[in-house]
Parts: C-alpha cells; structure tokens; sequence
C-alpha cells in the first residue's frame, strides 16, 4: 500500500494532515505488519482524524463503529432480521415445510443484517476500520474485539465462519477515560500521540486558517503551547486552537493583548473553573516581543 | 543478533516492572526489521509494540539509551548522526567556563560555578547547561560498583559542586527584583530540570559504560517503582505511584459496576417477563430478573501516619476516596499517639487537597512515636458506638509500637463490634514480629492480615477485598 514512511507522510501531508516522523513511522508500522493501530491522547489531538486522513489517502471507505456503554455483537457485528424472518415464516406457512428446510430458508444472508465490523471484514474494497472511543466499551465487547482483530475473522454459528477478504486498516482510539485490558492492547501497535509542538501547530493553523497574518499566529500559539501546560482541567486542543484563530480573524484582530484575550477566552477554556483561575493571569501569559 | 539485542532489552524491561509479552517481542523484531536501524525510527518501532502503557515511556526511554547507546555502540553507531553543530557551540563556552574556574582554587566552594548557572538558566543557554553538567559528574571522581544504587546521592553531590542551591536562590532573588514574567520563568524552571535529567542520564551512562550489563540491570531494577517498598521512594516517585493509583482506582470502580449491571440474577421479575410474553403470544420464552440490590459496605479507614508509614496510608485514602461511591460510607481516621477524625475534609475538598488539610489540621500525634495500644482505647472510647455492626474496619499500619501497651482487648471488642477488621501493613513480611513489630498479638482479633508492602501488593489486595 505504500512503499515508504516517506510516501505515507508525503499523501496524509497532501490530504491536508500533518504528522511528524515518529508518527508516521508507527503508523506505516501498523500498515505494513497489518496489525490494529491504537491511538492514544488527550481530546482533540486529530486521533479520529488520522483514521479519516488515513481512508482518504488510501481511497478506502471509511466504516465507524463508535464505542459507547452497553454496545454488544448485536449492534456491532451482526444481527438476524427477526421481523423480517417472522415475515419469511408467515408467508411460507402453508408450505409446510420440515423444520430443517425452514431454517435453511430463513438463516440465510438475506436476513443477516451487516453491522460496522460484519461490513469490515466482507468488503471487496478496501476499508478503514475506525473503532472510536475503545476505553468507552464494556469489557466483555473487549475481548469480543480480541478474536476479531487478532485473527480478522468471525464465527457465525448458522453460517460458518467469515474470514477477512483483505486485511483492513483498523485504527482504534481511546481517551484513557477507563484503562482496558493489556490483552487488546498487546495485540495493537501503539501510538500516543500529543499536543502538537509550536512549530507542527503554527503550520496546522496556517493550513486550516488561511489568510491569517504570520505574527498574529505566532503569538496566539506560543499562548495556547503556554496554557496547557497550567494546571488546569481541560486544556485547549488543536480544534480550540483553530476555532480561536478564525475567530480573532473575524474580530479583525492583528495584535494579541491581555483585553482580547480576556474576552475570547471562553472559546479556549470550557470550564468555568479553568477560565477564573486563569483570568486574571492573562497579562503574565502572554507572550513577549 | 539484533533479535537477541531486542530480546535482552525486553528482559531489561522487564526487570524494569514493565510486562512485556512473547507477542510483543514477535512484533518488535518484525517492526525493527520493517523500519531499519535509523535511530529514530528504530526507537519508534519499539517503543509502539513493547510499551502498552503511558505511563511506562519513560523508563523506557532511559533504558533504551543505556542499552543501545550507552552499552552497545556498535550496534547503531554507523546509523547515528552525531549532532555536530550542538557539540560546536558547547566547546565555544568552554574557554569562559575554564576562565571562571581558573579563578577559585580547585573545585571548592570558592570556585563554585554558580554564577554560570545563572548566567545559563537566564539566558537558557542549553550548551552551556550541558557543559556544566559535565563538570558537575566529572566532579564525583573515579565511582565504584557501589556507586549504582546511590545515583541520587551523588547527582546531589553534582549539583552542590556546580553551586545548584546557590544557584536556585539567587534565581529566586532576581525573579522578585526583576519582576520576572511567568513565561520567562517558567523557561527557567525548564532549564534546571533540564540540567538535573541530564546531569542522571549523563551518570548512568557513565556507570554502564564502567560497568557494563550488570550496571543497566540495576537501574532497571531500582526503577521498577511496582515493587518497590513504600518507605523508599522518593518525592517524585511518589508522584508516579499516585497516577498508577489514580489508574488502578477507575479500573476498580468501572469493573465492579459492570459485573453488577450484568449480573441479575436472582428474583424474577414476573411484570417484566409477562410484560416481555406478549412479543411471543404469550409465552415467556425469556425471564428477566429483578436488578440486584448492591450492597454497599460501610468502610472504616484507621491509618498510622507515622513516619514512614505515612506515605502508604496516603496512598490508600486516595485509592479509597476515588471509588467512594461504592461505598455507601467512608471514615477516616489519623493516628499516631492520638486519634482524630478527618472524614470531614474529604467532603467538599479535591483528594490533593483534603489529604493536604487533613494532614495539617487533624490532631493525631502528641510525640512522634506511634502507641497502638492507647489509640485502640481512645478509638474504642470515642467513635466505636457509632459503627454499624455491618462496617468494615481497615487498619493501616506496621503494629509497632515502641513498647507499649497493646491494649489487645479494646482491638477485642472493637472486632465484636464491626463486621469484620483488615489489617494492612506495609512492613516487609520477615520483619514482623521483631523488635517493637507486634502484628502477631493483634492478628487473631483481625479476619486477614495482609503485607501490603510495595504497589504490586497494594493491587492484589485491593483486588482481592474491595
């Protein structure tokens, strides 16, 4: 799929997603060795986005199951047709037919309902799996998902067992909102990924916010790089970083002072909490000529 | 070869208290063999399959080093670009650090560098930094074998020789007369983080260069903070315990509501299963249950925090108040000579910082020498009516008692009184029972005792019993 490290930075580059080398060598890594990447970091880092970036460069479909409590085969894997079964039954009723010929009318894949990971592993084209938010899933959906991606291959009772066409990319995401079992873990290839640095963050919003002005974004970065490192719960994402860039642009703001700052800072912080505790130390965050 | 070298290196590891597994190993030597020996990417490649846990990189990091650089040169020598243009500007400094030398006699504290320091953090001069960490090492002399488990008293021996406190004053002084913005002095604090990592990577490189395999694997072993005992870590190590239990507590909290939300077993709940009949004409094909009542133990917590007792019980009101809710009660109580109740702080406050105001407000010693049996009295005399016969009393301590009383009959009644008592001692298991240790007298009163001695344990027994 792709030759090279280089080559996969080169095509996510052009598809407007920046990453640095070590990302991108894990990455290829996970490609090439055909084993799960999980993505680990804080919110809003782009770990949903490096999935999507990941099925446009390679002109795949993009197939999403998102995690939540309470999420089982049912609504992830497969599912029979029930209503459509009963129907099947109803119809056929005056047939009467042996119970072996309507099972075999009736548990056939017409009546199998494809769920995100069904879909995966039957496509004929290539795919990106992109298992979002792992940590939020209960842990018997884990070691559900262990049979699955170690083997990329299901077993349906009335159907025998489906095996992947082709191996898909599968990307997998947590907020470390629970610590999941070391089992699902070692089967994946790993990658945390951070905050940006100045530089990687400073090319990101020139990309996304075009036409703003060179020190503007400069300054506002250094202040986003030096807020998240205060003790505060939530720190701004790559995505607040943005949202604040284009709105200091709309505001036809060219210099940043302690007074827009002040004014804006709610699109930064999002609790209450963070924003009292760094309001009135504006002035001494803010970056020096 | 490279395979045996990521081999041994997951044994490293290992050793380090990292768990690394068969499979993991498989895909290392796949994934080094499918980036190549460039030394970033190499690095990469074994970071992303041997490291499942964050929190885990930097051990990982320090090893690494020492193994294949420090260590193994050869293997990756070729690959390495030596950073040319760094070491330039560092040999630039040289000649004024030597001239400020020159001045003093020897390395005394007359020669102290710390000016140098200064001058370095306020203009954060990193070449600079780095040069005068080398000084610092160089100054420890010739190490011997011995010199392994005492890297942190001789990285302070480092930093006195380059004038750090000194140093770190007179930055102190300048912020306030200078009025020193946090931005700047944030760089600063950097800049002498910086310098004290450095001054340990360059140490230990020093040690494994000297010594060798042998040298790596005690670093290893030193670092393995999960089974290390309580009463030795160190302030920042400390800090790493609290994460790992911060972790440990949510992975407790979140399984056990799980197993109940799933487990309903028990009464059936025949609206619900006729309710559902409908669906089949009538036939309950599919019982559903009553949801099960959790019962919600009440928790007692009576910790020692005399000296080096004091960290554990930390750790432990920590572990317990972050999965309060599953406890329908939590109390608290400090002792050393005398007891006091601190369930309050915990009410309204952050873990940090109810731990911080209990410590400092909680009347619970009047000598610094702990009196087991006293505080049995006391604690029997003023909070023991108030227990409920179904609480759990968990008793945090080494059962030393400097020679006094036992006072095993108020720990009688007192077991009589509460469902059950635990006893939690973070004592080494050989050395109960010796000296002023009298875990053995109040055992019998006790439904377990358990040696709850370094993190590893802590989790055993918290997954055990809670």
């Amino acid at each position: 799929m792709f030759q090279s490290r280089e080559e996969l930075e080169r095509k996510l580059a052009e598809h407007h997603y920046l990453i640095d080398r070590n990302v991108a060598t894990v990455v290829y890594l996970a490609v090439k060795l055909q084993k799960p990447l999980l993505v680990e970091g804080p919110a809003g880092v782009g770990k949903t986005e490096l999935a999507k970036a990941l099925a446009a460069v390679t002109n795949s479909r993009l197939i999403r199951l998102q995690c939540y409590e309470g999420l089982d085969e049912a609504k992830a894997l497969y599912e029979w047709n029930y209503q459509k079964q009963l129907l099947c039954l109803h119809l056929k009723q005056n047939q009467s037919k042996s119970w072996h010929e309507a099972k075999d009318d009736i548990f056939t894949r017409e009546f199998l309902l494809r769920r995100p990971l069904l879909d995966a592993l039957e496509s004929t084209e290539p795919v990106v799996l992109l298992i979002d938010e792992v940590d939020k899933s209960d842990e018997e959906f884990e070691s559900f998902l262990l049979e699955i991606l170690s083997d990329y291959q299901i077993t349906i009772p009335e159907l025998g067992t489906i095996k992947a066409k082709s191996v898909p990319i599968t990307v997998l995401t947590s907020n470390n909102f629970r610590d999941f079992g070391d089992a699902l873990k070692r089967r994946c290839v790993h990658l945390y990924l951070d905050y940006p640095t100045f530089e990687r963050e400073l090319e990101i919003i020139k990309l996304k916010v075009p036409g703003i002005d060179q020190l503007l974004s400069q300054q506002l970065v250094s202040f986003v790089q030096l807020l998240r490192k205060q003790d505060i719960k939530k720190p701004p994402s790559i995505a607040e970083t943005i949202d604040w860039a284009r709105s200091l642009l709309t505001l036809c703001v060219s210099r940043i002072d302690a007074d827009i700052v002040q004014s804006t800072l709610s699109i930064l912080l999002k609790y209450q909490s963070d924003i009292d505790k760094i309001l009135p130390r504006v002035s001494s965050l803010l970056p020096e000529d | 070869m490279l395979e045996e070298k990521i081999l041994e290196f997951a044994r490293l590891l290992r050793k380090g208290g990292v768990n690394v597994s068969v499979t993991q190993v498989t895909a290392a030597i796949q994934a080094a063999a499918a980036v190549g020996l460039a030394q970033e990417d190499f690095y990469t490649a074994l970071l992303s399959t041997l490291i499942v846990d964050q929190i885990d990189q930097p051990l990982f990091d320090k090893l690494f080093r020492l193994y294949f650089f420090s260590l193994e040169r050869g293997v990756l020598q070729k690959h390495i670009n030596h950073n040319q243009h760094e070491t330039d500007e560092a040999s630039a400094v040289l000649p004024l650090v030597d001239s400020i030398e020159g001045t003093g006699t020897g390395r005394g504290a007359g020669a102290s560098p710390y000016l140098l320091l200064v001058k370095a953090v306020r203009e954060t001069n990193y070449p600079l930094l780095r040069r005068l960490g080398e000084m610092g090492i160089e100054s420890l002399g010739d190490l011997e074998q011995g010199a392994i488990n005492e890297i942190d008293k001789l990285i302070d021996q480092a930093k006195v020789a380059i004038g750090w406190y000194q140093a770190v004053n007179t930055l102190e002084k300048i912020r306030v007369q200078e009025k020193v913005s946090e931005i700047r002095y944030s760089k600063w604090l950097e800049c002498l983080s910086y310098l004290e990592k450095y001054m340990e990577s360059l140490l230990e490189e020093v040690l494994v260069k000297k010594f060798g395999y042998d040298a790596i694997e005690e670093i290893a072993l030193a670092a393995n903070i999960r089974e290390k005992e309580f009463y030795r870590l160190d302030q920042l190590e400390i800090q790493e315990i609290r994460k790992h239990i911060t972790k440990m507590a949510r992975k407790l909290a979140s399984r056990y509501s799980r197993r109940y939300r799933r487990a309903k077993h028990g009464k059936i709940d025949l609206r619900r299963t006729i309710k559902n009949a409908m669906i089949n004409n009538g036939t309950p094909i599919r019982l559903k249950y009553r949801k099960r009542v959790i019962s919600k133990p009440e928790l007692i917590l009576l910790c020692d925090v005399s000296g080096s007792v004091a960290v554990f019980s930390e750790f432990m009101l920590q572990l317990v108040y972050t999965i309060q809710n599953r406890f329908s009660h939590i109390r608290s109580f400090l002792f050393v000579n005398t007891v006091d109740e601190v369930t309050e702080f915990f009410t309204n406050n952050s873990i940090e910082e109810a731990l911080e105001k209990a410590f400092a407000k909680a009347r619970y010693a009047m000598s610094p020498f702990s009196d087991y049996g006293r505080v049995f009295r006391l604690f029997e005399k003023q909070y023991l009516p108030t227990f409920s016969p179904q609480s759990t009393l968990i008793i945090l301590g080494d059962a030393r008692n400097n020679y006094r009383h036992d006072e095993r009959d108020s720990l009688q009644r007192i077991g009589e009184q509460v469902r059950r008592i635990l006893w939690f001692n973070p004592q080494p298991g050989d050395q109960w029972n010796t000296e002023d240790s009298i875990i053995g007298i109040y055992a019998p009163y006790c439904r377990q005792v358990f040696e709850c001695r370094n993190l590893k344990q802590l989790k055993e027994v918290t997954e055990a019993i809670l």
